[in-house]
């Protein structure tokens, strides 16, 4: 019977750790926006595993909810956030990237145009 | 007893179980580490994207501060993932920053090009009008009813009012000298030698310099700035009593007006 505090002490642990959060829905709400705002950017599943892990870990924090399991809800959606946001700002250096090699490629052509007047 | 501990053991597994059976703790916490040391050591990094950098600081001083406890694995291992996140995300943002600035850079580059290609096109523009003029000045006479052009006989078939081919070049002459001094006008007249009738010279040297005109008009020259004469056998340069002078009355003069645009009285 010595054992019951111990018995007790591990389960409010157990409670303390992983189920007495409060529903994190501000979090999944935020997680929604930065899913959106990826998407509006052009980023898609297809080429972005960031935003690939971003939707799984997203469904199962909806998943979490819905058993009210509010802290592996929360971590997911905290997690799922983040990988969208990068997601998306990888989408915008590629798209900062191709803007340069556009200007790029006008100078090389402007190079050359001055380079065929000055040899006429 | 026994029954009591293999419960207690068993619900210390399901806690490990359930918050800590992801990849060490620890390694997780170095690799965060490790992306946060290299973000924070970049002056670029923190010039462009310090509140990704706070936040990664933030998230692995928690992983860190977590670790310390006993079963917070999980904890840990989420911490140091959202640190991570904020370096890459920072690194990113980076990125962008120093592109926009290359950006920047490179459009005043592409401007100051543009705005050399363009004085490098006037000048061969230039350089192409000095031509046509001296190609010109070496193809008129100045006579006191302006500059004249003088097309021959051998432009046109005999009777016919056609111009032939062989008068390309120096058609084309006239429309880029026309083209580059839009104000100048030009009077074409016709004229013939004295054989055949009164009225068919008139008519045939008013179709002789009406389809130069067409030409002209047809190579884009307005034919505001166009007058056709035909004189007839009138005016003639040579004598009619020889061949060769008869060859010479029949012909086409251009005449010029000056830059402005005053052309003189017509004959």
């Amino acid at each position: 019977m010595t054992l019951r505090p111990l018995f007790a002490a591990l389960a409010v642990v157990a409670l303390a750790g992983c189920a007495t959060d409060p529903a994190p829905t501000e979090q999944m709400r935020l997680t929604q926006q930065a899913l959106e705002q990826a998407n509006a950017v052009g980023a898609n599943t297809d080429e972005s595993p960031e935003l690939k892990l971003a939707e799984e870990k997203f469904a199962r924090a909806q998943g979490n909810m819905a058993d009210q399991s509010y802290k592996h809800a929360r971590m997911r959606a905290e997690q799922a956030e983040l990988d969208a946001r990068l997601a998306e700002a990888k989408v915008l250096t590629g798209k900062s990237q191709e803007q340069l090699n556009v200007v790029n490629t006008r100078i090389a052509r402007l190079r050359k145009q001055l380079q065929l007047g000055e040899a006429q | 007893m026994i029954r009591g501990v293999s419960v207690a053991l068993l619900l210390s597994s399901a806690v490990l179980g359930g918050c800590a059976s992801q990849p060490s703790s620890e390694q997780a916490l170095q690799q965060a580490g490790n992306d946060f040391q290299s973000v924070k050591e970049d002056a670029n990094v923190l010039r462009f994207a310090p509140k990704d950098v706070i936040r990664a600081g933030e998230s692995l001083a928690r992983a860190d501060r977590l670790s310390s406890y006993w079963g917070s694995g999980a904890d840990v291992v989420h911490y140091a993932y959202l640190s991570q996140r904020y370096s890459a995300i920072a690194r990113e943002h980076t990125e962008q920053g120093l592109n926009a600035e290359r950006l920047a850079k490179l459009e005043l580059e592409r401007q100051r090009l543009q705005l050399a290609l363009r004085e490098s096109k006037l000048a061969s523009v230039q350089q192409q009008g000095k031509w046509v003029e001296q190609q010109i000045a070496s193809l008129t006479t100045q006579t006191e009813r302006g500059l004249v052009m003088t097309l021959g006989d051998v432009l046109f078939d005999t009777g016919e009012a056609e111009l032939q081919n062989s008068a390309n070049r120096t058609v084309l002459k006239v429309v880029q000298f026309l083209q580059l001094n839009p104000r100048r006008k030009v009077r074409i007249e016709g004229y013939t030698d004295d054989t055949g009738g009164e009225r068919d010279n008139l008519n045939l040297s008013r179709d002789r310099a009406q389809s130069v005109a067409d030409v002209l008009i047809d190579l884009g020259i307005d034919e505001k700035r166009i007058q056709v004469e035909g004189y007839g056998d009138k005016y003639p340069v040579e004598a009619n009593a020889s061949e060769r002078g008869r060859a010479q009355n029949r012909r086409v003069e251009i005449v010029f007006s000056d830059e402005k645009g005053q052309l003189g009285a017509a004959r």
